[in-house]
């Protein structure tokens, strides 16, 4: 019986996001120096504080070397072959939906994304990020007048200097590596928010990314700040065309709780991950870092990662606050070339802090798929908990399933438990389900997505059918 | 401190192996400082006879260095560790080669070695050949009481179906240094068990790696590290199968005290030629110092699907609720503290072979009548 | 209930498989109208287990020689889910678990494609669980049982009770019950047998796959069928259970020696 091998056909479905939109673009000329620095920032009109912060980062990086730790191979990368900004033309920033130019709209509608006020997500706030530069956030309005602040990085920069001022790079120093110090000297745009104290978010917020031009690398920043008693959840999706090059997306996110504030961050994350034979798709090195900093706050990572040629992401969370919590609930699903190196960072500084970490890899085709981990505890970190569990798919023999959980502890009273496993989908249990009349798709993927499941659940409701529903749609395809 | 900085002169130790000592910018070191062994006395030590002048037991013979020659390095190499900074040392050290033979149901065999207070290099190599079917119980004790560091290397080939059960009992000093390579090539059929427990070496470093040369085979790893005081302990340990059907079982427990250190990394390699390898590893460790530090990394990498493997690792106090039952019976907090933490040990030295009870290793390692 | 004018469900002819290299079945003849219930009774390795295997079209069995007509079409043709789907159904000697996948979802999933193939419309989520309530009396299930993974940590008897509930949802006309009665209790083995029992009508045709007459004493066949060495060796009324019951299997023996028949080491 030949179900690895018919598994794996499975998995190779063509990416229908690899459309590109035919529209002029503002771009500067490829490279990156301190000029080109200099030029973001005063493209942006940002306030000096904000170049000083860039100048600073770029000094650091150009001393700092690209990190082969986490043993991905992939060709050099050379960045002065990359453009560091491009923009869609469209005069300044539109008052109003009605003058983005159609063909914008229309590229996020067909990613199902739709922005004007008809058809626009009844409970979804939207940002829309273009390549360089955010096209549109929906409900602004309606948002603010709960005190919520949801723009983009850009507008955010002009409108609420001293907020940005406070926290930006407070989470994720300049310094803190490689590409988080690429991002920091040249990032572009990317979303704000800012929940006051006491606010409970009155809808789900969502920033969707799409890379269009084809040498363009993304850099995009987001901050979200939950105040005490603050909480929000927030999603994020990409897509990008499909193309034979290589794109770089190095993007920094920063979240930060004060006292019983919580954030809760989805993504659902569908770059175009490269041909079967490797060519193409995005390198997605990216800094996700929340901070509890408040008591009793909460900060929780969900990511389901389907694309990319490349992933090298740690979501990770700070416990600085006493009885803090930090959650990291992931999926990450590799198929033909790709690699994912992914995984999260549990470092517990306050005492009683408590994480939990559930990791699902499924690996398929000739891809790699690692979960990499640190759970650290501090001196201080009395009573602190971490539960962790990693459970690797394998589909055919070709596809490697790493785990790397590494564990730190300094305190006597902290527990640290780790728990991995590996399976796969054995003919015995597709042959089960078929007898029941279940098609043979239909079974693999219904086995796939129970094993995901306590990562699903974890999802914002409008989005736990949507990932649920991309999986399949990797897995779907002709029978072998 | 001198003006003129020490470090320009390389260590004596660096300048034997002929290799600057690893630094902790290596991903295999990041956690071990060496720092015990760039003081070492330039002194190569004299080794005593194992054997302690005790013949051979039934089914044991010493194999001639014309037969041994050819064998060696064999199990090295099959385990990846040729390279390895403390085998390039033991091999700069030429220490004389105990190689023996085993045939048939051999009689237990014990090795000791104690480098006393001398301060030097003790460099010791043991060969062991188990032929087809063959099986033995052999225990190695290592002690030292002084500032010294002990360099051993074990490389054992297990021919098919034969059975191994090998002990290392390592109890040292503060100012004592071991650096051990446990290097094991075994053949389908074959049965490996390993146990290994160190205590009281100011500095560690412990390398079981096994290579299961076309699967098929057992391999049960046993090991018990305890640190206290500024002691550094750090185990590397290796499984890779290279065919079909292996096993793996492995426990690693740790007790951590004083401001010791506990380093543990189990590494386990399942290839695509690996299919139905049923593997599983667990790392359990003991926090019992708040100034005390333990690292763990288990390392799983699979490319294969029709396999079990699972790994598990824990760092934690005893378990409140197992003390609190002990309590409840009517047993003082620190006696059933100390009752746990002596089942906690000995499951683990039980496993050695019989004959290390004439060592009193529970009474040794806990500091105890027990 | 045996009427001779019934249509035939199921005919087997000189049926042939093996399973790697391995021939199992040599030759199986067998015919099942409606209305009837057939027991098919062996020693362990004398095939039946594979029969029943190699009628829901498991993927190691490869049949190597006869036929096998379902209402007059050829079953071997079909993909395992399109026998289910087509009223064909297959109780497990040992249910597999599969974890997180939700058994009322499972039930509901499978009981649509079912519903689908005959032209009927989908249940929805509330209907079916109407559905599903009413068909757990049949089994006395648990309704607890419903929100727990796919047999996931069920005892031996939930899981066979689970196979039966799957098997009143679904409504199929032929149930094979791969020794259904193993692993179970007394009390479990009288639900279970009840079940079945009550599932059993004119229009439909059941075949039991068993060691032990114990499940026949629930439920009475129309036919048993002794298999050895991979093909029906007699067939006989109901007595013919009772008499291997009486006279144990001994006589199989002589019976394949005189046919000069290697028994077969795999069931």
């Amino acid at each position: 019986m030949s179900t690895a091998a018919t598994v794996g056909d499975l998995v190779s479905q063509p990416y229908k996001y690899g459309f590109v939109t035919d529209i002029q673009t503002e771009k500067i000329a490829k490279g990156l120096s301190e000029d080109v620095v200099r030029l973001i920032s005063a493209k942006k009109e940002e306030p000096s504080f904000l170049l000083d912060f860039r100048l600073k980062a770029y000094q650091q990086w150009l001393k700092m070397e690209e990190p082969d730790w986490a043993a991905l191979g992939h060709p050099k990368i050379d960045y002065q072959e990359i453009i560091y900004y491009a923009a869609p033309k469209q005069k300044d920033k539109k008052a109003s939906l009605d003058e983005v130019d159609p063909k914008l709209l229309e590229t996020f509608e067909k990613l199902g994304i739709p922005l004007s006020e008809q058809k626009r997500l009844s409970n979804v706030a939207v940002d829309a990020v273009f390549d360089s530069v955010s096209i549109a956030t929906t409900y602004k309005e309606k948002l603010a007048e709960h005190g919520v602040i949801f723009c983009s990085i850009s507008e955010a920069v002009k409108e609420h200097a001293v907020l940005v001022e406070r926290y930006l790079g407070t989470v994720v120093p300049t310094s803190d590596n490689y590409f988080a110090a690429l991002n920091s000297a040249v990032f572009s745009d990317g979303s704000f928010v800012f929940i006051p104290k006491g606010v409970e978010c009155p809808m789900e917020l969502s920033t969707y990314f799409r890379i269009n031009s084809a040498d363009t690398g993304q850099f995009e920043r987001t901050l979200i700040v939950a105040e005490e008693g603050a909480s929000v959840s927030y999603l994020e999706g990409c897509t990008a065309p499909m193309f034979d090059t290589n794109q770089l997306h190095a993007a920094v996110v920063e979240l930060v709780t004060l006292d019983d504030a919580s954030i809760k961050y989805s993504t659902v994350q569908n770059w175009y991950a490269g041909d079967e034979n490797g060519v193409g798709g995005i390198y997605n090195f990216v800094t996700k870092r929340g901070q509890c900093r408040g008591a009793r706050s909460k900060i929780s990572w969900t990511q389901v990662e389907t694309g990319s040629a490349i992933t090298w992401k740690y979501p990770s969370c700070v416990l600085q606050g006493a009885d803090s919590v930090g959650e990291f609930y992931s999926v990450a699903l590799t198929n033909h070339r790709q690699q994912a190196d992914t995984g999260t960072k549990m470092i517990h500084l306050g005492p009683r802090t408590r994480s939990t970490i559930v990791s699902k890899g499924i690996s398929a085709g000739h891809s790699s798929n690692s979960y990499r981990g640190l759970v650290q505890m501090g001196t201080k970190a009395i009573g602190a908990k971490n539960y962790s569990q990693c459970d690797s798919m394998l589909i055919g023999d070709r596809a490697a399933a790493n785990t790397y959980p590494y564990i730190r502890s300094q305190q006597p009273d902290a527990s640290v438990e780790h728990e991995a496993s590996t399976c796969r989908i054995s003919a015995d249990q597709l042959f089960y389900l078929q007898s029941r009349g279940i098609g043979f798709e239909e079974a693999v993927s219904m086995m796939v997505s129970g094993f995901c499941r306590d990562v699903f659940n974890q999802l914002p409701m409008e989005f736990a059918a949507e990932a649920d529903k991309l999986l399949a749609l990797k897995l779907e395809g002709s029978v072998g | 401190m001198p003006l003129l900085s020490v470090e320009s002169q390389l260590p004596w130790l660096a300048e034997l192996a002929g290799a600057p000592l690893p630094n902790r910018r290596e991903e295999a070191w990041r956690f071990t400082d060496l720092a015990p062994l760039r003081d070492l006395e330039p002194t190569l030590l004299p080794v005593v006879d194992p054997l302690g002048g005790v013949p051979l037991p039934k089914g044991v013979s010493r194999l001639d260095p014309a037969e041994w020659a050819p064998l060696l390095d064999a199990s090295l190499v099959a385990t990846g560790s040729e390279a390895a900074w403390p085998v390039g040392l033991n091999r700069a050290a030429d220490p004389q080669v105990l190689a023996l033979r085993v045939t048939g149901e051999a009689d237990p065999l014990e090795l000791a070695w104690d480098a006393g207070s001398a301060k030097g290099l003790a460099a010791l190599r043991v060969l062991l050949v188990l032929e087809p079917g063959s099986s033995l119980d052999v225990l190695q004790v290592v002690n030292s009481s002084g500032a010294n560091c002990t360099s051993l290397i074990t490389e054992v080939l297990l021919a098919e179906n034969a059975r191994l059960n090998l002990g290392v009992l390592a109890l040292g000093h503060g100012m004592a240094s071991l650096l051990a390579h446990v290097a094991v090539k075994q053949e389908p059929g074959s049965a490996l068990s390993c146990t290994t427990a160190t205590a009281g070496w100011g500095l560690v470093r412990l390398e079981p790696r096994v290579m299961q040369s076309a699967g098929s085979a057992q391999t049960r790893l046993r090991g018990l590290q305890m640190v206290d005081g500024q002691q550094l302990a750090d185990t590397h340990s290796f499984m890779s199968f290279g065919g079909p059907a292996g096993e793996l079982d492995q426990v690693h427990k740790v007790v951590a005290n004083g401001s010791g250190r506990s380093v543990f990394n189990g590494a386990v390699k399942v290839p695509q030629a690996a299919q139905q390898t049923n593997a599983s590893q667990l790392s359990r460790s003991l926090l019992l110092s708040d100034r005390a530090r333990v690292d763990t990394k288990p390392e799983l990498e699979i490319v294969a699907d029709d396999v079990k493997c699972a790994h598990g690792a824990t760092v934690s106090q005893l378990q409140a609720n197992e003390l609190f039952y002990l309590q409840s019976r009517g047993i003082g907090a620190d006696q059933a503290a100390h009752l746990l933490l002596r089942g906690y040990c000995d499951e683990v030295l039980r496993e050695l072979p019989a004959m290390a009870s004439a060592w009193h290793p529970l009474a040794r390692l806990l500091g105890d009548g027990a | 209930m045996i009427r001779s004018d019934a249509p035939v469900l199921l005919e087997i002819n000189d049926l042939c498989a093996r399973v790697e290299d391995q021939p199992i079945l040599k030759g199986v003849n067998l015919t099942i109208r409606s209305g009837e219930i057939h027991a098919v009774m062996g020693r362990n390795g004398s095939g039946k287990s594979t029969l029943s295997k190699v009628l829901a079209g498991h993927p190691a069995y490869t049949v190597t020689a006869g036929s096998v007509l379902y209402r007059g079409e050829n079953l071997l043709e079909l993909a395992p889910e399109q026998r289910a789907r087509t009223g064909l159904f297959l109780g497990f000697q040992y249910p597999v678990e599969i974890a997180g996948v939700n058994n009322l979802e499972f039930l509901r999933v499978a009981t649509n494609a079912r519903r689908t193939e005959q032209g009927l419309d989908e249940l929805d989520t509330f209907a079916f669980e109407d559905l599903v309530r009413e068909r757990l009396g049949v089994v006395q299930m648990d309704p607890a049982f419903l929100e727990r993974g796919l047999n996931e940590g069920f005892s031996g008897g939930e899981k066979k009770r689970n196979e039966i509930l799957q098997m009143a949802l679904l409504e199929p006309l032929v149930a094979i019950l791969d020794e259904t009665d193993s692993g179970l209790d007394i009390d479990a083995l009288r639900i279970v047998a009840g079940g079945v029992n009550q599932l059993a009508g004119p229009d439909n045709a059941t075949l039991l796959v068993t060691h032990y007459q114990r499940l026949l004493d629930l439920i009475t066949p129309d036919y048993v069928h002794v298999m050895a060495a991979g093909r029906i060796l007699r067939t006989g009324g109901k007595d013919l259970a009772l008499e291997l019951e009486r006279d144990g299997y001994d006589w199989v023996d002589q019976e394949l020696a005189r046919l000069g028949a290697e028994p077969a080491e795999v069931g």
